[in-house]
Protein backbone atom coordinates (compact mmCIF):
# COMPACT_ATOMS: atom_id res chain seq x y z
CA UNK A 1 0.00 0.00 0.00
CA UNK A 2 1.50 3.20 -0.99
CA UNK A 3 0.01 6.11 0.82
CA UNK A 4 1.43 8.52 -1.67
CA UNK A 5 -0.91 7.39 -4.29
CA UNK A 6 -4.12 7.23 -2.37
CA UNK A 7 -6.65 9.97 -2.55
CA UNK A 8 -7.16 11.80 0.71
CA UNK A 9 -10.61 10.44 1.39
CA UNK A 10 -9.27 6.94 1.19
CA UNK A 11 -6.47 7.79 3.56
CA UNK A 12 -8.95 9.15 6.05
CA UNK A 13 -11.14 6.13 5.73
CA UNK A 14 -8.20 3.78 6.19
CA UNK A 15 -6.98 5.69 9.23
CA UNK A 16 -10.44 5.59 10.69
CA UNK A 17 -10.80 1.88 10.14
CA UNK A 18 -7.49 1.18 11.77
CA UNK A 19 -8.52 3.33 14.70
CA UNK A 20 -11.83 1.57 15.14
CA UNK A 21 -10.23 -1.82 14.68
CA UNK A 22 -7.88 -1.18 17.55
CA UNK A 23 -10.75 -1.35 19.99
CA UNK A 24 -10.87 -5.08 19.53
CA UNK A 25 -7.98 -5.52 21.97
CA UNK A 26 -5.50 -4.63 19.24
CA UNK A 27 -2.99 -2.07 20.51
CA UNK A 28 -0.61 -3.28 17.81
CA UNK A 29 -3.06 -2.02 15.24
CA UNK A 30 -3.04 1.36 16.92
CA UNK A 31 0.73 1.35 16.87
CA UNK A 32 0.74 0.59 13.15
CA UNK A 33 -1.81 3.34 12.64
CA UNK A 34 0.29 5.90 14.46
CA UNK A 35 3.50 4.98 12.70
CA UNK A 36 2.01 4.74 9.26
CA UNK A 37 -0.01 7.92 9.28
CA UNK A 38 2.36 10.02 11.36
CA UNK A 39 3.97 11.61 8.36
CA UNK A 40 0.61 12.20 6.77
CA UNK A 41 -0.84 13.85 9.81
CA UNK A 42 1.98 16.00 11.05
CA UNK A 43 4.64 16.45 8.43
CA UNK A 44 2.65 17.15 5.33
CA UNK A 45 1.20 20.44 4.23
CA UNK A 46 -2.37 20.83 5.32
CA UNK A 47 -5.22 19.39 3.36
CA UNK A 48 -8.89 19.05 4.10
CA UNK A 49 -8.85 15.69 5.79
CA UNK A 50 -5.73 16.26 7.76
CA UNK A 51 -7.27 17.51 11.04
CA UNK A 52 -9.40 14.41 11.23
CA UNK A 53 -6.47 12.16 10.55
CA UNK A 54 -4.57 14.02 13.24
CA UNK A 55 -7.31 13.41 15.76
CA UNK A 56 -7.43 9.72 14.93
CA UNK A 57 -3.69 9.44 15.32
CA UNK A 58 -3.80 11.21 18.66
CA UNK A 59 -6.59 8.99 19.93
CA UNK A 60 -4.79 5.89 18.71
CA UNK A 61 -1.65 7.04 20.47
CA UNK A 62 -3.53 7.56 23.72
CA UNK A 63 -5.13 4.16 23.49
CA UNK A 64 -1.77 2.63 22.75
CA UNK A 65 -0.14 4.26 25.78
CA UNK A 66 -2.98 3.09 27.96
CA UNK A 67 -2.61 -0.49 26.76
CA UNK A 68 1.15 -0.39 27.20
CA UNK A 69 0.70 0.79 30.77
CA UNK A 70 -1.83 -1.92 31.55
CA UNK A 71 0.26 -4.67 30.01
CA UNK A 72 3.46 -3.52 31.66
CA UNK A 73 1.77 -3.44 35.02
CA UNK A 74 0.29 -6.87 34.58
CA UNK A 75 3.53 -8.40 33.36
CA UNK A 76 5.49 -6.90 36.20
CA UNK A 77 3.01 -8.17 38.75
CA UNK A 78 2.91 -11.59 37.21
CA UNK A 79 6.65 -12.07 36.92
CA UNK A 80 7.20 -10.86 40.44
CA UNK A 81 4.49 -12.72 42.24
CA UNK A 82 4.12 -15.82 40.11
CA UNK A 83 6.02 -18.07 42.40
CA UNK A 84 4.15 -16.84 45.45
CA UNK A 85 0.77 -17.45 43.98
CA UNK A 86 1.21 -21.15 43.99
CA UNK A 87 -1.52 -22.94 42.21
CA UNK A 88 -3.09 -19.88 40.66
CA UNK A 89 0.30 -18.90 39.30
CA UNK A 90 0.74 -22.27 37.66
CA UNK A 91 -2.73 -22.16 36.26
CA UNK A 92 -2.04 -18.82 34.64
CA UNK A 93 1.33 -19.87 33.28
CA UNK A 94 1.89 -20.97 29.79
CA UNK A 95 5.51 -21.85 30.33
CA UNK A 96 7.03 -22.41 33.71
CA UNK A 97 10.75 -21.87 33.98
CA UNK A 98 12.70 -24.82 35.18
CA UNK A 99 15.11 -24.74 38.00
CA UNK A 100 13.70 -21.78 39.84
CA UNK A 101 11.35 -21.56 42.75
CA UNK B 1 4.25 -29.26 22.75
CA UNK B 2 1.57 -30.71 20.77
CA UNK B 3 2.89 -33.61 19.00
CA UNK B 4 -0.34 -34.26 17.43
CA UNK B 5 -0.26 -31.45 15.04
CA UNK B 6 2.01 -31.23 12.25
CA UNK B 7 1.55 -29.27 9.27
CA UNK B 8 3.26 -29.06 6.12
CA UNK B 9 3.15 -26.48 3.61
CA UNK B 10 4.48 -26.95 0.37
CA UNK B 11 4.58 -24.61 -2.26
CA UNK B 12 6.18 -23.98 -5.38
CA UNK B 13 7.19 -20.77 -6.60
CA UNK B 14 8.12 -19.52 -9.76
CA UNK B 15 9.51 -16.36 -10.65
CA UNK B 16 8.11 -14.93 -13.68
CA UNK B 17 9.75 -12.65 -15.97
CA UNK B 18 7.96 -9.75 -17.15
CA UNK B 19 8.31 -8.85 -20.66
CA UNK B 20 9.64 -5.47 -21.32
CA UNK B 21 8.14 -4.01 -24.32
CA UNK B 22 9.14 -1.47 -26.78
CA UNK B 23 6.98 1.61 -26.85
CA UNK B 24 4.94 0.46 -29.76
CA UNK B 25 3.53 -2.68 -28.34
CA UNK B 26 1.76 -3.15 -25.09
CA UNK B 27 3.76 -4.91 -22.56
CA UNK B 28 2.43 -7.60 -20.49
CA UNK B 29 3.50 -9.23 -17.40
CA UNK B 30 3.50 -12.79 -16.84
CA UNK B 31 3.27 -14.09 -13.50
CA UNK B 32 3.77 -17.48 -12.49
CA UNK B 33 2.74 -18.61 -9.27
CA UNK B 34 3.15 -21.97 -8.33
CA UNK B 35 1.41 -22.75 -5.31
CA UNK B 36 0.62 -26.05 -4.17
CA UNK B 37 -2.66 -26.30 -2.59
CA UNK B 38 -2.75 -28.67 0.16
CA UNK B 39 -5.67 -29.93 1.84
CA UNK B 40 -5.88 -32.12 4.68
CA UNK B 41 -8.71 -34.38 4.74
CA UNK B 42 -9.85 -36.25 7.65
CA UNK B 43 -6.90 -38.50 7.45
CA UNK B 44 -3.72 -36.89 6.79
CA UNK B 45 -3.00 -35.14 3.75
CA UNK B 46 -1.11 -32.28 2.85
CA UNK B 47 -2.77 -30.01 0.51
CA UNK B 48 -0.70 -28.03 -1.71
CA UNK B 49 -2.13 -25.15 -3.39
CA UNK B 50 -0.62 -23.41 -6.15
CA UNK B 51 -1.53 -20.05 -7.11
CA UNK B 52 -0.70 -18.27 -10.13
CA UNK B 53 -0.24 -14.74 -10.47
CA UNK B 54 -1.55 -13.29 -13.45
CA UNK B 55 0.06 -10.38 -14.87
CA UNK B 56 -2.27 -8.18 -16.60
CA UNK B 57 -1.24 -6.48 -19.67
CA UNK B 58 0.66 -3.50 -18.81
CA UNK B 59 0.93 -0.59 -20.97
CA UNK B 60 4.31 0.62 -21.17
CA UNK B 61 4.68 3.95 -22.54
CA UNK B 62 7.87 5.50 -23.22
CA UNK B 63 9.04 8.31 -25.18
CA UNK B 64 10.79 6.87 -28.12
CA UNK B 65 13.98 5.48 -26.86
CA UNK B 66 16.49 3.61 -28.83
CA UNK B 67 16.81 -0.05 -28.16
CA UNK B 68 20.15 0.32 -26.52
CA UNK B 69 18.72 2.56 -23.87
CA UNK B 70 15.92 0.16 -23.30
CA UNK B 71 18.35 -2.61 -22.76
CA UNK B 72 20.25 -0.48 -20.35
CA UNK B 73 17.18 0.42 -18.38
CA UNK B 74 16.15 -3.20 -18.28
CA UNK B 75 19.47 -4.24 -16.94
CA UNK B 76 19.55 -1.39 -14.49
CA UNK B 77 16.23 -2.39 -13.11
CA UNK B 78 17.33 -5.98 -13.19
CA UNK B 79 20.29 -5.24 -10.97
CA UNK B 80 18.16 -3.27 -8.57
CA UNK B 81 15.67 -6.06 -8.38
CA UNK B 82 18.31 -8.59 -7.60
CA UNK B 83 19.24 -6.58 -4.54
CA UNK B 84 15.60 -6.08 -3.65
CA UNK B 85 15.14 -9.81 -3.59
CA UNK B 86 18.38 -10.65 -1.86
CA UNK B 87 17.37 -8.87 1.30
CA UNK B 88 14.10 -10.67 2.04
CA UNK B 89 15.50 -14.05 1.02
CA UNK B 90 18.50 -13.48 3.26
CA UNK B 91 16.30 -12.34 6.14
CA UNK B 92 14.12 -15.39 5.85
CA UNK B 93 17.11 -17.69 5.84
CA UNK B 94 18.68 -15.85 8.76
CA UNK B 95 15.52 -16.26 10.81
CA UNK B 96 15.32 -19.94 10.03
CA UNK B 97 18.98 -20.63 10.74
CA UNK B 98 18.92 -18.58 13.94
CA UNK B 99 15.92 -20.53 15.16
CA UNK B 100 17.41 -23.86 14.24
CA UNK B 101 20.63 -23.10 16.02
CA UNK B 102 19.01 -21.87 19.19
CA UNK B 103 15.69 -23.62 19.62
CA UNK B 104 16.30 -27.31 19.77
CA UNK B 105 12.67 -28.19 19.18
CA UNK B 106 12.98 -27.88 15.45
CA UNK B 107 15.88 -30.25 15.22
CA UNK B 108 14.52 -32.91 17.51
CA UNK B 109 13.43 -35.79 15.48
CA UNK B 110 10.13 -37.17 16.52
CA UNK B 111 8.45 -40.23 15.25
CA UNK B 112 5.67 -38.05 14.06
CA UNK B 113 5.53 -37.50 10.43
CA UNK B 114 3.34 -35.64 8.14
CA UNK B 115 0.77 -37.58 6.32
CA UNK B 116 2.46 -36.72 3.12
CA UNK B 117 5.48 -38.76 3.95
CA UNK B 118 4.00 -41.97 5.22
CA UNK B 119 7.03 -44.18 4.79
CA UNK B 120 9.33 -44.38 7.69
CA UNK B 121 13.03 -44.08 7.12
CA UNK B 122 14.85 -46.91 8.67
CA UNK B 123 18.33 -45.79 9.61
CA UNK B 124 19.70 -49.28 9.51
CA UNK B 125 19.39 -50.19 5.91
CA UNK B 126 20.64 -47.82 3.27
CA UNK B 127 18.72 -49.37 0.43
CA UNK B 128 15.48 -49.45 2.37
CA UNK B 129 15.95 -45.89 3.47
CA UNK B 130 16.60 -44.71 -0.04
CA UNK B 131 13.58 -46.56 -1.32
CA UNK B 132 11.35 -45.13 1.35
CA UNK B 133 12.50 -41.61 0.76
CA UNK B 134 11.84 -41.97 -2.93
CA UNK B 135 8.38 -43.31 -2.17
CA UNK B 136 7.75 -40.43 0.22
CA UNK B 137 8.79 -38.02 -2.48
CA UNK B 138 6.47 -39.63 -4.96
CA UNK B 139 3.58 -39.33 -2.55
CA UNK B 140 4.35 -35.70 -1.85
CA UNK B 141 4.81 -34.73 -5.44
CA UNK B 142 1.63 -36.46 -6.49
CA UNK B 143 -0.25 -34.61 -3.78
CA UNK B 144 1.23 -31.40 -5.07
CA UNK B 145 0.37 -32.19 -8.66
CA UNK B 146 -3.19 -33.08 -7.72
CA UNK B 147 -3.55 -29.90 -5.77
CA UNK B 148 -2.21 -27.81 -8.59
CA UNK B 149 -4.58 -29.41 -11.02
CA UNK B 150 -7.51 -28.86 -8.66
CA UNK B 151 -6.48 -25.27 -8.39
CA UNK B 152 -6.33 -24.84 -12.14
CA UNK B 153 -9.72 -26.44 -12.51
CA UNK B 154 -11.20 -24.25 -9.80
CA UNK B 155 -9.76 -21.23 -11.43
CA UNK B 156 -11.00 -22.21 -14.84
CA UNK B 157 -14.50 -22.64 -13.53
CA UNK B 158 -14.35 -19.38 -11.65
CA UNK B 159 -14.79 -20.72 -8.15
CA UNK B 160 -13.12 -17.68 -6.74
CA UNK B 161 -14.85 -17.73 -3.40
CA UNK B 162 -13.63 -21.20 -2.69
CA UNK B 163 -10.08 -20.25 -3.47
CA UNK B 164 -10.24 -17.10 -1.39
CA UNK B 165 -11.63 -19.03 1.52
CA UNK B 166 -8.91 -21.58 1.19
CA UNK B 167 -6.24 -18.96 1.22
CA UNK B 168 -7.68 -17.21 4.22
CA UNK B 169 -7.90 -20.47 6.11
CA UNK B 170 -4.29 -21.21 5.33
CA UNK B 171 -3.01 -17.89 6.47
CA UNK B 172 -5.11 -18.08 9.61
CA UNK B 173 -3.56 -21.40 10.43
CA UNK B 174 -0.13 -20.10 9.80
CA UNK B 175 -0.44 -16.83 11.61
CA UNK B 176 -2.08 -18.19 14.71
CA UNK B 177 -1.26 -21.80 15.18
CA UNK B 178 2.31 -21.96 13.97
CA UNK B 179 3.33 -18.75 15.62
CA UNK B 180 1.81 -20.03 18.86
CA UNK B 181 3.92 -23.17 18.60
CA UNK B 182 6.96 -21.13 17.74
CA UNK B 183 6.55 -18.74 20.65
CA UNK B 184 6.01 -21.61 23.04
CA UNK B 185 9.22 -23.25 21.98
CA UNK B 186 11.21 -20.02 22.15
CA UNK B 187 9.96 -19.35 25.68
CA UNK B 188 10.83 -22.85 26.75
CA UNK B 189 14.30 -22.55 25.28
CA UNK B 190 15.02 -19.33 27.11
CA UNK B 191 13.32 -20.49 30.28
CA UNK B 192 10.98 -17.55 30.47
CA UNK B 193 7.77 -17.58 32.41
CA UNK B 194 4.83 -16.54 30.31
CA UNK B 195 1.26 -16.25 31.35
CA UNK B 196 -1.76 -16.99 29.28
CA UNK B 197 -3.32 -13.53 29.21
CA UNK B 198 -0.18 -11.89 27.84
CA UNK B 199 0.35 -14.73 25.43
CA UNK B 200 -3.20 -14.48 24.13
CA UNK B 201 -2.74 -10.76 23.61
CA UNK B 202 0.50 -11.27 21.72
CA UNK B 203 -0.79 -13.99 19.43
CA UNK B 204 -4.08 -12.20 18.86
CA UNK B 205 -2.39 -8.96 17.90
CA UNK B 206 0.19 -10.65 15.75
CA UNK B 207 -2.35 -12.75 13.93
CA UNK B 208 -5.03 -10.16 13.33
CA UNK B 209 -2.65 -7.45 12.18
CA UNK B 210 -1.02 -10.05 9.95
CA UNK B 211 -4.32 -10.99 8.37
CA UNK B 212 -5.13 -7.33 7.82
CA UNK B 213 -1.76 -6.57 6.27
CA UNK B 214 -1.65 -9.57 4.04
CA UNK B 215 -5.21 -9.82 2.85
CA UNK B 216 -6.34 -6.27 3.03
CA UNK B 217 -4.38 -3.07 3.24
CA UNK B 218 -1.37 -2.30 5.26
CA UNK B 219 2.02 -0.68 5.14
CA UNK B 220 4.27 -2.32 2.60
CA UNK B 221 7.16 -2.96 4.94
CA UNK B 222 4.94 -4.60 7.48
CA UNK B 223 3.41 -6.79 4.81
CA UNK B 224 6.83 -7.84 3.61
CA UNK B 225 7.91 -8.56 7.17
CA UNK B 226 4.87 -10.73 7.77
CA UNK B 227 5.44 -12.65 4.58
CA UNK B 228 9.03 -13.30 5.54
CA UNK B 229 7.96 -14.46 8.99
CA UNK B 230 5.32 -16.74 7.57
CA UNK B 231 7.76 -18.27 5.13
CA UNK B 232 10.21 -18.86 7.93
CA UNK B 233 7.55 -20.54 10.07
CA UNK B 234 6.56 -22.80 7.22
CA UNK B 235 10.14 -23.71 6.48
CA UNK B 236 10.68 -24.58 10.13
CA UNK B 237 7.71 -26.90 10.11
CA UNK B 238 9.04 -28.60 7.02
CA UNK B 239 12.45 -28.97 8.54
CA UNK B 240 11.02 -30.53 11.64
CA UNK B 241 8.60 -32.93 10.12
CA UNK B 242 10.22 -34.14 6.94
CA UNK B 243 12.42 -37.18 7.38
CA UNK B 244 16.09 -36.69 6.63
CA UNK B 245 16.63 -38.20 3.24
CA UNK B 246 13.11 -37.54 2.06
CA UNK B 247 13.67 -33.84 2.52
CA UNK B 248 16.58 -33.78 0.12
CA UNK B 249 14.87 -35.90 -2.49
CA UNK B 250 11.74 -33.79 -2.17
CA UNK B 251 13.73 -30.63 -2.72
CA UNK B 252 15.17 -32.05 -5.89
CA UNK B 253 11.84 -33.36 -7.10
CA UNK B 254 10.05 -30.08 -6.44
CA UNK B 255 12.56 -28.17 -8.53
CA UNK B 256 12.04 -30.56 -11.40
CA UNK B 257 8.30 -30.27 -11.03
CA UNK B 258 8.57 -26.51 -10.93
CA UNK B 259 10.55 -26.57 -14.14
CA UNK B 260 8.02 -28.78 -15.87
CA UNK B 261 4.91 -27.05 -14.62
CA UNK B 262 6.06 -23.60 -15.56
CA UNK B 263 7.73 -24.19 -18.86
CA UNK B 264 5.82 -26.99 -20.53
CA UNK B 265 2.92 -25.87 -22.68
CA UNK B 266 0.57 -28.22 -20.89
CA UNK B 267 1.93 -27.51 -17.46
CA UNK B 268 -0.77 -26.63 -14.94
CA UNK B 269 0.80 -23.43 -13.84
CA UNK B 270 1.37 -22.25 -17.32
CA UNK B 271 -2.25 -22.97 -18.14
CA UNK B 272 -3.29 -21.04 -15.08
CA UNK B 273 -1.27 -18.05 -16.13
CA UNK B 274 -2.61 -18.16 -19.63
CA UNK B 275 -6.18 -18.42 -18.44
CA UNK B 276 -5.66 -15.48 -16.18
CA UNK B 277 -4.16 -13.52 -19.00
CA UNK B 278 -7.05 -14.32 -21.28
CA UNK B 279 -9.45 -13.07 -18.70
CA UNK B 280 -7.27 -10.12 -18.11
CA UNK B 281 -7.57 -10.32 -14.40
CA UNK B 282 -5.21 -10.79 -11.54
CA UNK B 283 -4.94 -14.27 -10.28
CA UNK B 284 -6.72 -15.02 -7.06
CA UNK B 285 -4.84 -13.75 -4.04
CA UNK B 286 -1.79 -15.81 -4.16
CA UNK B 287 0.75 -15.02 -1.71
CA UNK B 288 3.62 -13.37 -3.32
CA UNK B 289 6.29 -11.23 -1.95
CA UNK B 290 6.42 -7.92 -3.68
CA UNK B 291 9.26 -5.58 -3.19
CA UNK B 292 7.50 -2.47 -4.28
CA UNK B 293 4.03 -1.29 -4.71
CA UNK B 294 3.39 1.04 -7.48
CA UNK B 295 0.05 2.37 -8.26
CA UNK B 296 -0.66 2.07 -11.87
CA UNK B 297 -2.22 5.10 -13.33
CA UNK B 298 -3.61 5.03 -16.79
CA UNK B 299 -2.88 1.42 -17.21
CA UNK B 300 -5.05 -0.64 -19.36
CA UNK B 301 -5.40 -3.38 -16.91
CA UNK B 302 -7.10 -2.91 -13.67
CA UNK B 303 -4.97 -5.22 -11.72
CA UNK B 304 -3.07 -3.29 -9.24
CA UNK B 305 -0.27 -4.04 -6.89
CA UNK B 306 -2.72 -4.53 -4.11
CA UNK B 307 -3.22 -8.13 -4.71
CA UNK B 308 0.38 -8.78 -5.30
CA UNK B 309 1.33 -9.61 -1.82
CA UNK B 310 -0.83 -12.37 -0.93
CA UNK B 311 0.07 -15.70 -0.19
CA UNK B 312 -1.60 -18.87 -0.24
CA UNK B 313 -0.47 -21.52 1.76
CA UNK B 314 -1.59 -24.87 2.26
CA UNK B 315 -0.59 -26.76 5.11
CA UNK B 316 -1.78 -30.02 5.90
CA UNK B 317 -0.19 -32.23 8.28
CA UNK B 318 -1.13 -35.13 10.20
CA UNK B 319 1.12 -37.07 12.26
CA UNK B 320 1.42 -40.58 11.33
CA UNK B 321 0.67 -41.55 14.81
CA UNK B 322 -1.91 -39.16 15.83
CA UNK B 323 -3.88 -38.57 12.75
CA UNK B 324 -4.28 -34.94 13.31
CA UNK B 325 -5.12 -33.01 10.36
CA UNK B 326 -4.66 -29.55 9.47
CA UNK B 327 -5.13 -27.84 6.35
CA UNK B 328 -3.27 -25.21 4.77
CA UNK B 329 -2.96 -23.90 1.43
CA UNK B 330 0.21 -22.80 0.10
CA UNK B 331 0.58 -21.01 -3.03
CA UNK B 332 3.52 -19.49 -4.41
CA UNK B 333 4.06 -17.43 -7.31
CA UNK B 334 6.83 -15.42 -8.44
CA UNK B 335 6.75 -12.77 -10.87
CA UNK B 336 8.38 -9.72 -11.76
CA UNK B 337 6.74 -6.79 -13.07
CA UNK B 338 8.00 -3.89 -14.83
CA UNK B 339 5.57 -1.23 -15.51
CA UNK B 340 5.76 2.20 -16.78
CA UNK B 341 3.24 4.87 -16.38
CA UNK B 342 2.76 7.50 -18.87
CA UNK B 343 6.09 9.19 -19.21
CA UNK B 344 7.40 7.89 -15.94
CA UNK B 345 9.41 4.80 -15.55
CA UNK B 346 7.92 3.35 -12.49
CA UNK B 347 9.31 0.26 -11.13
CA UNK B 348 6.83 -2.17 -9.87
CA UNK B 349 9.42 -4.09 -8.16
CA UNK B 350 9.95 -7.74 -8.14
CA UNK B 351 7.65 -10.40 -6.98
CA UNK B 352 8.77 -13.73 -5.83
CA UNK B 353 6.50 -16.46 -4.70
CA UNK B 354 6.49 -17.46 -1.09
CA UNK B 355 7.11 -21.06 -1.95
CA UNK B 356 10.49 -20.10 -3.21
CA UNK B 357 11.28 -18.43 0.09
CA UNK B 358 10.16 -21.50 1.90
CA UNK B 359 12.15 -24.03 -0.05
CA UNK B 360 15.27 -21.93 -0.04
CA UNK B 361 14.99 -21.66 3.71
CA UNK B 362 14.32 -25.37 4.04
CA UNK B 363 17.52 -26.11 2.20
CA UNK B 364 19.63 -23.76 4.26
CA UNK B 365 17.90 -24.82 7.45
CA UNK B 366 18.59 -28.48 6.81
CA UNK B 367 22.20 -27.61 6.07
CA UNK B 368 22.31 -25.86 9.43
CA UNK B 369 20.78 -28.88 11.11
CA UNK B 370 23.03 -31.53 9.79
CA UNK B 371 26.24 -29.63 9.24
CA UNK B 372 28.52 -29.55 12.16
CA UNK B 373 29.79 -26.08 11.58
CA UNK B 374 28.94 -23.05 9.58
CA UNK B 375 30.80 -23.95 6.39
CA UNK B 376 27.98 -25.96 4.94
CA UNK B 377 25.33 -23.43 5.90
CA UNK B 378 27.21 -20.54 4.39
CA UNK B 379 28.02 -22.49 1.26
CA UNK B 380 24.35 -23.30 0.72
CA UNK B 381 23.37 -19.73 1.41
CA UNK B 382 25.80 -18.41 -1.17
CA UNK B 383 24.73 -21.06 -3.66
CA UNK B 384 21.10 -20.10 -3.36
CA UNK B 385 21.82 -16.44 -3.83
CA UNK B 386 23.92 -17.18 -6.88
CA UNK B 387 21.09 -19.26 -8.25
CA UNK B 388 18.65 -16.45 -7.61
CA UNK B 389 20.93 -14.03 -9.42
CA UNK B 390 21.13 -16.32 -12.40
CA UNK B 391 17.38 -16.80 -12.44
CA UNK B 392 16.83 -13.07 -12.42
CA UNK B 393 19.36 -12.68 -15.20
CA UNK B 394 17.55 -15.26 -17.27
CA UNK B 395 14.38 -13.42 -16.49
CA UNK B 396 15.79 -10.24 -17.90
CA UNK B 397 16.92 -12.07 -20.99
CA UNK B 398 13.93 -14.21 -21.75
CA UNK B 399 11.26 -11.97 -20.38
CA UNK B 400 8.79 -14.60 -19.53
CA UNK B 401 7.74 -16.52 -16.51
CA UNK B 402 10.48 -18.63 -15.12
CA UNK B 403 10.62 -21.05 -12.25
CA UNK B 404 12.69 -19.75 -9.39
CA UNK B 405 13.45 -23.05 -7.76
CA UNK B 406 15.47 -25.19 -10.14
CA UNK B 407 18.70 -23.27 -10.50
CA UNK B 408 19.00 -22.25 -6.87
CA UNK B 409 18.04 -25.61 -5.47
CA UNK B 410 20.40 -27.42 -7.81
CA UNK B 411 23.29 -25.22 -6.79
CA UNK B 412 22.27 -25.52 -3.17
CA UNK B 413 22.13 -29.29 -3.27
CA UNK B 414 25.44 -29.56 -5.10
CA UNK B 415 27.13 -27.22 -2.68
CA UNK B 416 25.61 -28.94 0.32
CA UNK B 417 26.70 -32.41 -0.56
CA UNK B 418 30.11 -31.41 -1.80
CA UNK B 419 30.81 -29.19 1.18
CA UNK B 420 29.60 -31.74 3.63
CA UNK B 421 31.56 -34.58 2.14
CA UNK B 422 34.61 -32.93 0.68
CA UNK B 423 35.27 -29.51 2.07
CA UNK B 424 34.51 -30.14 5.70
CA UNK B 425 36.77 -33.13 6.23
CA UNK B 426 39.45 -31.24 4.33
CA UNK B 427 39.13 -28.20 6.58
CA UNK B 428 39.04 -30.37 9.64
CA UNK B 429 42.25 -32.12 8.61
CA UNK B 430 43.94 -28.85 7.89
CA UNK B 431 42.92 -27.50 11.27
CA UNK B 432 43.98 -30.67 13.02
CA UNK B 433 47.41 -30.48 11.48
CA UNK B 434 47.59 -26.73 11.94
CA UNK B 435 48.28 -26.23 8.30
CA UNK B 436 47.09 -22.93 7.00
CA UNK B 437 46.40 -22.20 3.42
Amino acid sequence: MNLERMPNEEKLSLCRRYYLGGFAFLPFLWLVNVLWFFKEAFLKPAYTEQPQIKSYIKKSAMGLILWVAVLTTWITIFQHFRARWGEVGDYLSFTIPLGTA
Amino acid sequence: MNTSDSEEDSYNERSALVQCESPTIPSYNQDHDMSLPQETDTKRRRPVSSGLDEPGPVERERASTPDGEEEELTLKYGAKHVIMLFIPVTLCMVVVVATIKSVSFYTEKTSQRLIYTPFEEDPNSVGQRLLNSILNTMVMISVIVVMTIILVVLYKYRCYKFIHGWLILSSLMLLFWFSFMYLGEVFKTYNVAMDYPTLVMIIWNFGVVGMICIHWKGPLRLQQAYLIVISALMALIFIKYLPEWSAWVILGAISIYDLIAVLCPKGPLRMLVETAQERNEPIFPALIYSSAMVWMVGMADSSNPDSADERQRNEGGALAQEGVESEDDAAQGGRRRYSAEEDLEEDRGVKLGLGDFIFYSVLVGKAATTGGDWNTTLACFVAILIGLCLTLLLLAIFKKALPALPISITFGLVFYFSTDNLVRPFMDSLAAHQYYI
